[in-house]
């Protein structure tokens, strides 16, 4: 058994004016795990840091237990330059005597000295009990897979591909473009969509790197960060693939409003995307154009904002007012989103160009009236109380993104979470591109709605965040821990005693525990890449088959038998 | 002694992203807490198995604080919510037990609620002090 050094660190008096090191000195010592006990003055400054490790190096100790302050603050500094000369971070254990004793128990002396004891006790039985995780070298494949060629998915592939990774780029429809293909001028830079997107389409073809499959679908996916082997569904038939991360980019689609202002019923209802349809044909036949926003959003059943459809009304109502010469555009709203400076700018220009703008209350909403064809909108205006009538020959719907059944359908297949309206979640709040798989990045409206030039901002998001994890040949699994530093270890099943129940499947917050079927009976197996090391596998585990090495239940046993043992 | 005395031994499981941060910073802030309690490090809530706490009890704690982050807010996701309700389910074999479910404190606070650290721990030595003593339900000394 490896034995154990121990520093005690008297802070310049900090600690031992309330703890009695002596007292705890001597006790160590008679314990047989420790080699040494050594009380430094400050452990934390260069002379006696410089003589803990040379102490520590020269003895040639594997585990350190260190009596001193804090292991986040300075302590975590002095096991990082232990780790620098060599020994494993993993066996360097700290206990907090300052903040932890000194500081908080300052009027019970005594009592802070039995805590101290117990604590260094403790972390001592962690030390002997402690095992290692196996660490595994994950091999990275290095081409992506990114799904969906929208903006977001266009520029996240584009983006990959001119940082040297192969792309494997694939999409429902026959062409790259997404929803911006339908959209004959993308708000705030009045371009058509297709022209916003023709130099990424044009790179995609252009670059070797680059393979794009048109009509295709993903069949299956199977495997883990850095190996995902994806089968594909296209017009050639079954393609099969290995990459090793994948981007999500499948967008969303905009809500169908059924029901909703006589859509379906009037003719002259109509919704945004149908406007597009009439610019591209040509101009809309319409003397007074009137928009509704916010139709089937921001209400009980779709709380959010949708984000994009104001800007959205705006660009439309001031191209009718431009273009068709006499037109009017009105606008009814409950509030105008516009963030930013350039937006803000575009809802200004509006008003100078003559659009009306009429508040409306969300209990009362307006009301379309016409037989057959709309004739008139009556609105109850919210700022000055009145209800009126707007004559109108085409209403417009303006009408949220909502997340698209086929995305929800892959994130099951790549085992990722989806929030209750269907967008796929990220690593909140610190992780915008990333999912809770490891290895699977998002971007786009797959995620939120987002504007065009938002959606391209996250694709190149994703594409450095899936490069950054592409770039390394071998991945350790000991690495993957998404906070700086390293994971605690990861969790191992004891094959021989796992009876295949599955409590650590379905608790494992990373879908890292997977049961295997072997000859009649089917055991768990940890996918060590994707396990943070929390432990809920351990704690469900009937058997004990499911434990972290390093605080297996004989560390935990051990550490709570030590917890009160009584000092003398 | 007065702490060993009335036997108000206290084991804390604290999670090393959250409430671990937390006693950190009471301490640097030198909140005056009673010595009563004992800290394990764990990477989540979700690692306190429920025979863990069960082992505390037997090994003299008079009660047992799991400490996690927010509902909501895990750094592992999600999996302090289903710690959370094994340890609820283990209050109502407490109680079963004689134990007393009042025992188990289930708490939960971001890395820099340091006072509801120091709230929740002088709170709950105050709630097992007031509660019978545990050496009857402990082992006889050999």
């Amino acid at each position: 058994m490896t034995k154990t050094g121990v520093f005690l660190c008297n802070c310049y008096g900090e600690i031992g004016k309330v703890i009695d090191l002596e007292s705890i000195r001597k006790r160590l010592e008679a314990d047989p795990a420790v080699d040494f006990v050594s009380v430094r003055e400050s452990l934390c400054m260069p002379g006696d840091a410089a003589e803990a490790r040379a102490l520590v190096c020269g003895r040639g100790i594997g585990k350190v237990l260190l009596g001193a302050c804090s292991p986040y603050g300075r302590m975590e500094m002095v096991r990082l330059a232990l780790a620098k000369e060599g020994v494993d971070v993993r066996t360097v254990r700290a206990v907090d005597l300052r903040e932890g004793c000194a500081w908080v128990h300052g009027k019970d002396p005594a009592g802070a000295t039995r805590k101290a004891a117990n604590q260094l006790d403790m972390e001592l039985a962690f030390l002997q009990n402690m095992r290692d995780s196996k660490d595994v070298a994950v091999r990275i494949q290095q081409g992506a897979l990114v799904i969906g060629a929208g903006p977001a998915g266009l520029s996240a592939a584009c983006g990959l591909a001119r940082l040297g990774f192969p792309v494997h780029l694939i999409d429902r429809g026959t062409s790259p473009g997404g929803l911006l293909n339908m959209v004959t001028r993308v708000y705030p830079s009045d371009v058509p969509g297709p022209e916003k997107l023709a130099a990424l389409v044009a790179e995609t073809r252009s670059n070797p790197l680059i393979r794009f499959y048109g009509k295709t679908k993903v069949a299956s996916v199977r495997g883990y960060a850095g190996d995902f082997k994806v089968a594909l569904a296209g017009p050639e038939g079954k393609t099969t693939l290995r990459v090793g991360a994948v981007v999500l980019a499948t967008g969303a689609r905009l809500l169908f409003p059924q029901g909703l202002y006589g859509y379906g019923k009037l003719k002259g209802v109509i919704t945004q995307m149908e406007m597009e349809r009439q610019f591209a044909a040509g101009k809309p036949a319409c003397q007074s154009a009137v928009f509704i926003q916010c139709v089937g959003a921001r209400n009980a059943e779709r709380p959010y904002c949708s984000t994009i459809c104001c800007p959205l009304s705006l660009k439309n109502a001031m191209r009718i007012v431009d273009e068709i010469p006499g037109a009017k555009a009105t606008v009814l709203h409950r509030d105008i989103m516009t963030p930013g400076s350039v937006l803000e700018a575009y809802y200004r220009k509006a008003l100078r160009m003559g659009v009306q703008f009429i508040r409306f209350d969300a209990d009362r909403p307006p009301e379309a009236r016409g037989d057959g064809q709309v004739s008139a909108v009556d609105v109850f205006d919210a700022i000055n109380g009145t209800t009126r009538t707007i004559e109108t020959d085409l209403l417009v719907l303006s009408t949220p993104l909502v997340a698209d059944p086929e995305s929800a359908a892959l994130a099951r297949m790549l085992e990722i979470p989806v929030d209750r309206h269907g967008f796929i979640a990220e690593v909140y709040p610190v992780h915008p591109v990333e999912t809770r798989n490891d290895g699977v990045f998002i971007c786009g409206t797959a995620r939120w709605p987002v504007s065009s030039d938002q959606a391209v901002a996250q694709g190149e998001a994703a594409a450095v965040k899936a490069a950054s994890f592409l770039g390394r040949q071998t991945v350790p699994a000991l690495s993957m821990s998404r906070v700086p530093g390293t994971k605690l270890g990861h969790a191992e099943a004891d094959a021989s005693a796992c009876t295949g129940c599955g409590n650590c499947v379905a608790v494992c917050p990373y879908s890292a525990c997977k049961l295997q079927r072997t000859g009649n009976r089917s055991v768990s197996r940890v996918i060590k890449v994707r396990c943070k090391a929390c432990g809920s596998c351990a704690s469900v585990c009937p058997n004990g088959a499911m434990q972290i090495p390093e605080q297996n239940y004989r560390v935990t046993g051990e550490m709570i038998r030590r917890a009160f043992r009584e000092v003398p | 002694m007065t702490a060993d005395a009335k036997n108000v031994n206290i084991l804390v499981f604290a999670c090393r992203w959250c409430g671990l941060i937390g006693a950190d910073t009471a301490g640097r802030r030198r909140m005056e807490l009673p010595a009563s309690f004992r800290v394990i490090p764990v990477e989540c809530a979700g690692y306190v198995e429920p025979d863990a706490v069960i082992r505390a009890y037997a090994s003299g704690a008079a009660g047992v604080a799991v400490l996690g982050c927010h509902i909501g807010g895990c750094r592992f996701n999600d999996a302090n919510h289903p710690a959370l309700k094994r340890l609820e389910l283990l209050k109502t074999l407490l109680d079963t037990t004689g134990i007393g479910g009042n025992r188990l404190l289930l708490g939960f606070g971001t890395a820099h609620e340091y006072h509801q650290w120091a709230d929740t721990i002088r709170a709950f030595h105050e709630h097992v002090a007031g509660l019978p003593s545990m050496a009857s339900w402990l082992p006889a000394k050999q």
